[in-house]
């Protein structure tokens, strides 16, 4: 009976729901609307059942639980400076707390800072909470702030955010709890980037993170890069509210399958990244359910605006035409994607521009778009690979819809291994993966800019940057929205980066599980899960 | 059936039986479906043509559809060209190099043995994985380069398993004779120790076979062949399997592909005519 | 023991000790050829070139790769494996655990697999032709039809999701009664077993087969020897040496081959170790586990061929 669902669910449904419940629906309000809505009785269900999860039950104490990430290697670490990947992040988020953190609906609020002040966006003034102890007993003071800013710009340590943290000029200790950062240029995000995961704050002086002292709510107890880690509560944490689970253990199931059978015999209580195609599995049994996060993630097609093709404006306006982001959304993602509109600012942020719409898959226009570029009937190679998740099936999707104009695209899958460092970036057209970031300037500096590192398609317009200079400057909030509302129409149409959807990352887990929200730093509640989830007896 | 064996039995003077021709039938099949597969494929192999996913048999879509909602029976039939055509060449190449190369180093021994052994030893105690990812390095992949890297792959284990067998026929009396009459070494290795381990020579064919035919799904993951929207069968199992749980036709026809090929290119090694298998009198 | 075995024995350490650095310096060069350095692996998307210069002269990386991999040569003639170059952790340390786990593994497969697939396989020779004959060989190619990780994800899904009697992962470190190891092991070695027994099922049966069709076993029978008889005293000892060697190949699989398993059933073994260690180009662990795989293959296959020796008397000339 299930077979015959046609998509698990839509994120039309998913809003309407979430929104729904937060102004206060009751359960027969909802139910009358999902049927109206033409959403089958059992997928309403399931939708019912996750979405009130997170609003229903008390907090209690106690209970030791088993989580499964996506990813882990011998390259797995504890310093927040090289954590690459979810399971670095989640481990890290337990052990220790950063100044400032988003909240669920993106808003800035205040961890290790008690405010975070500038009266120019340049010069900030950091004031921190008193009372703060590290595991080892260590209170927290200024320089334990200043040492963990400061390793960033060292590149020996080899911190994935030195190219952000490249603008703190200098940070300095003013008293013992106060912190002074001047920054390069003004920037009014300051706040926000404190925020990433890889400012989480270490201990003054700390090298070895093997055995890492933090502030965060667990404590570490054994830790194996590769293997699995197993964290305890920390019992004099700062925050008030306290702990609610005694520890969990943390380790990567790297087999998608194996990670939701895992779940489903009940080995490990939360699983993380689960595909679309689990999704009728998980909706089947009573005892699990899902969350769904959208948090600005995508998987993009790259065409080099440097390289032949992608040198001729009307072959890339053509690709963008060639996609058809409906299919991709609904057949690649299983409903658990949002159309997108080739920007990356994503819709759930403030600056998102609602007026510039999703492009239409018009394979007419596409065609007519290839003869004027003279490319149809060549054969032009599409780079992708396991490495930037899903692109394969994108690739499949275009390859497809070229086919039926005549359009000859070469998909070629290549190792996941070295991907990074081989082809992306480099090859004509291929396919890019990026994470959510909390701010738009992030995105364009690292993205967009004519000095950005990561400049997929070697979009250089000098208009854009000189955009962005004067946007991050700005504490105008509605001049800046302005300014950002225009950026994101120039990349959209001139840059050669094709985003065809959001990607969401759902978690499942066991129904006992509660508490877990989501969050615009990614899944697992931004991965600091571990210190607002509660085991239900 | 029988009068089917008897007649070709009468007709050909090799006794046939009733499992060997439905072998061989099975691998014909496949073997003309790798042929024609672009003429007879119900829809384009990479087009998503059914918006459920894992769907179950229908009249549109024989063998259901698969996780995207492509038409499994197309992709299966798209399949056979890979998994047929690489598999067979690679073992073809792998058991010819390594049982000729196993039955010289048994025949000549001294230091060729001594050398292409320790050499063949060393070579296959790299891992597979590790020597994949550098072919697709240093060359590329294509069709041949595959069947080339499956071919390095197994053809040292081919290679120990004849020498083993080899050696052990060497030391006959009918071989001193053939030695002593001044045979020379071709006329050894073809005449006297090949016609006598051709038995467990094709048992491992047969088993190679196997091997190759799965480990081809592991090396396009690699990256290193099949590319898409082509898939082979190892690869349509593996793409499908969150499928399981549901027994979707679209994990489960690819395995009886697999399992139906693999079979009876055994089955039909097992049931070979007395008169191939068997050392001539 | 004569002297001819323990000759080969010698020779053949004399021999291993040169392959392992062979293996070793192929396998070095080997990823020397895979794109990017552990810097710019660690780094990921981050791996800017300022970035990745500063972490090569932060890991001692700016000294040329050749004599990086002689220091680290000498430094194991010491006994000395050196550091990971991801964790700065000794690779003694790193290995040993895994090691045990993955010797863990293949030495209760092999206690179940090998006197199961070789009493099949000897008894569907002797029983050639038969039913027992076609069910045990028609069984066997079947078992093997089916891809490894399919065979693992179905046995998680029955026995652990559905009906739940055993574990859906396999720790190694949670074991603490008799009962409790057989659990945990019980869905690995089931899945190893059916990917190994087979094709040493096969290998002995035809090997055992084919020796009876040599002349002394057809005059044995024409004696008048029991079938029975002809394989166990004449066919079998003569059918030793490629058995063995089937053997061996099965076995040599569980070293580094089970890199499947230990993915679905969360096994931290060493095959999993060297994959790690290849994505992250961490050189010297990558050479180590090669070297290891390697030695447990000669080892392997030097038994084989003295079993090869021992068991044809005109070998041992």
């Amino acid at each position: 009976m299930t077979n015959k669902r046609m998509t698990n669910w839509t994120a039309g449904d998913d809003r309407m729901v979430e929104d729904a419940i937060r102004r206060g629906a009751t359960r027969r309000d909802l139910m009358k609307m999902l049927m109206a809505g033409g959403v089958a009785t059992m997928a309403g269900g399931t939708i019912l059942g996750r979405a009130t999860a997170a609003y229903a039950s008390t907090p209690v104490s106690g209970g030791f639980i088993k989580v499964a990430g996506a990813s882990s290697s011998t390259a797995d670490t504890l310093d927040p400076a090289k954590a690459s990947n979810s399971t670095d992040y989640s481990r890290i988020c337990s052990i220790y707390n950063r100044l400032t953190f988003l909240d669920s609906s993106g808003a800035v609020q205040m961890e290790l800072a008690k405010s975070v002040e500038s009266s120019d966006a340049k010069t900030w003034t950091v004031s921190l909470k008193s009372g703060v102890t590290f595991h080892s007993g260590k209170s927290l003071t200024a320089q334990d702030v200043v040492y963990s800013l400061n390793r960033h710009l060292d590149e020996a340590v080899g911190s994935k955010v030195n190219s952000i943290a490249a603008q703190m000029e200098s940070i300095r200790a003013v008293d013992d709890l106060t912190v002074t950062i001047d920054l390069a240029s003004p920037n009014a995000d300051l706040p926000i980037i404190l925020a990433l995961h890889h400012f989480m704050i270490v201990a003054d002086g700390a090298t070895d993170f093997t055995k890492p002292d933090g502030t965060g709510a667990f404590k570490v107890e054994n830790f194996e890069p590769g293997v699995t880690s197993i964290l305890v509560k920390n019992e004099n944490y700062f925050k008030g509210n306290g702990v609610h689970l005694d520890g969990f253990e943390f380790f990567a199931i790297r087999d998608e399958p194996a990670r939701v059978n895992a779940l489903m015999s009940g080995d490990v209580q939360v699983a993380s990244a689960v595909k679309p195609q689990s999704m009728r599995l998980i909706d089947s049994v009573d005892s699990i359910v899902a969350l769904k996060n959208t948090a600005g993630n995508y998987t993009n097609m790259n065409m080099r605006l440097d390289m032949s093709p992608g040198d001729n404006a009307a072959f890339v306006e053509g690709m963008k035409y060639l996609i058809n982001r409906e299919q991709i959304e609904k057949s690649v993602m299983r409903g658990l994607a949002v159309v997108a509109n080739d920007q990356p600012v994503s819709p759930a942020s403030k600056y998102y521009n609602a007026d510039l719409k999703p492009r239409d898959f018009d394979p007419e226009r596409a065609k007519s778009l290839f003869e004027k570029a003279g490319v149809l009937g060549q054969s032009i190679p599409i780079v992708c690979s396991d490495a930037a998740s899903s692109s394969v099936d994108m690739a499949t999707v275009i390859q497809q819809a070229g086919s039926t104009i005549g359009m000859n695209l070469d998909v070629q899958r290549v190792p996941a291994d070295g991907y990074w460092s081989n082809y992306w970036l480099k090859a004509p057209i291929h396919f890019g993966n990026i994470n959510p970031r909390p701010t738009p300037d992030i995105l364009f500096s690292l993205l967009y800019a004519k000095t950005a590192k990561w400049n997929e398609s070697q979009f250089m317009n000098d208009k854009f940057d000189s955009m962005l200079i004067e946007a991050r400057g700005l504490l105008d909030e509605e001049k800046r929205t302005e300014i950002y509302g225009e950026m994101q129409t120039m990349i959209s149409n001139e840059a050669g980066t094709a985003i065809p959807v959001w990607l969401s990352g759902v978690d499942a887990m066991s129904s006992k599980v509660k508490g877990m929200q989501t969050n615009p730093l990614g899944g697992l509640m931004g991965y600091a899960f571990a210190e607002h989830i509660w085991l239900e007896q | 059936m029988t009068a089917v064996t008897n007649f070709i039995a009468r007709k050909s003077g090799y006794n046939i039986n009733l499992v060997g021709l439905c072998s061989a039938t099975v691998i014909l099949f496949w073997a003309i479906v790798a042929l024609i597969a672009p003429m007879i494929t119900p829809y384009p192999v990479g087009e998503i043509v059914d918006w459920d996913y894992f769907g179950p048999s229908s009249s549109a879509f024989w063998l259901g559809s698969d996780y995207l909602g492509r038409d499994v029976l197309s992709r299966i039939l798209m399949g056979a060209r890979f998994t047929v055509g690489i598999s067979l060449g690679a073992v073809t190449l792998a058991c010819f190099i390594g049982v000729t190369l196993g039955m010289l180093a048994a025949v000549i021994g001294g230091l060729f043995d001594q050398v292409l052994s320790r050499f063949l030893d060393a070579f296959n105690s790299i891992p597979s994985k590790l020597f994949g990812l550098v072919v697709v390095a240093a060359v590329g992949s294509s069709v041949p380069v595959l069947i080339l890297t499956l071919t390095a792959i197994y053809a040292p284990g081919s290679y120990r398993f004849a020498r083993a067998l080899a050696v052990n026929i060497n030391t006959m009396d009918f071989v001193t004779v053939a030695r002593a009459r001044g045979e020379g070494t071709l006329y050894l290795i073809k005449e006297e120790i090949l016609p006598n381990i051709i038995g467990p020579v094709l048992a491992d064919f047969g088993l190679r076979f196997v091997f190759i035919v799965l480990l081809l799904s592991g090396l396009s993951f690699l990256g290193l062949g099949v590319l898409p929207p082509n898939a082979d069968w190892g690869a349509l199992v593996k793409e499908n399997i969150s499928g399981l749980p549901f027994a979707a036709p679209a994990v489960i026809y690819p395995s009886f592909a697999i399992a139906s090929l693999t079979i009876s290119v055994n089955m039909m090694i097992d049931n070979l005519p007395k008169k191939i298998r068997d050392r001539e009198d | 023991m004569n002297t001819i075995i323990l000759r080969l024995i010698a020779e053949r350490l004399g021999v291993m000790l040169v392959t392992l650095v062979i293996v070793s310096f192929t396998v070095f060069a080997a990823t020397q050829l895979l794109p990017g350095d552990v810097a710019q692996i660690l780094l990921g998307q981050a791996a800017t070139p300022e970035a990745v210069a500063g972490l090569r002269e932060a890991m001692g990386l700016n000294e040329p790769a050749i004599p990086r991999y002689f220091n680290w040569l000498i430094g194991l003639t010491q006994g000395d494996f050196g550091l990971s170059y991801v964790t700065r952790e000794p690779i003694a340390d790193l290995i040993a655990g895994r090691l045990q786990n993955t010797l863990r593994l293949a030495a209760i497969t092999t206690l179940i697999s090998v006197p199961l697939a070789l009493s099949l396989g000897i008894l569907a020779a002797l029983y050639q032709g038969t039913k027992f004959d076609r069910v045990v060989s028609t069984a066997t190619v079947m078992i093997i039809s089916v891809p490894e990780f399919m065979v693992a994800t179905l046995a998680v899904l029955i026995f652990a999701v559905y009906l739940k009697w055993l574990p859906a992962l396999s720790y190694a470190n949670e074991v603490t009664s008799l009962w409790q190891l057989l659990k945990t092991f019980a869905m690995p070695v089931i899945t190893l077993t059916f990917v190994i027994a087979a094709q040493m099922i096969r290998m002995s049966r035809a090997a055992v087969i084919e020796t009876l069709n040599t002349p002394y076993c057809e005059m044995a029978l024409l004696k008048g020897a029991s079938r029975r008889r002809t394989v166990l005293i004449h066919a079998l000892p003569n059918a030793l040496g490629p058995i063995a060697n089937a053997v061996a190949l099965s076995l040599s699989y569980l070293l580094g081959g089970v890199i499947i398993v230990e993915t679905i059933f969360n096994y931290p073994g060493i095959a999993k170790l060297m994959v790690d260690a290849v994505a992250t180009r961490d050189l010297p662990l990558v050479q180590s586990c090669a070297m290891i795989f390697c030695f447990g293959y000669l080892m392997l296959i030097m038994l084989a061929d003295i079993i090869s020796i021992l068991s044809n008397p005109r070998l041992r000339t």
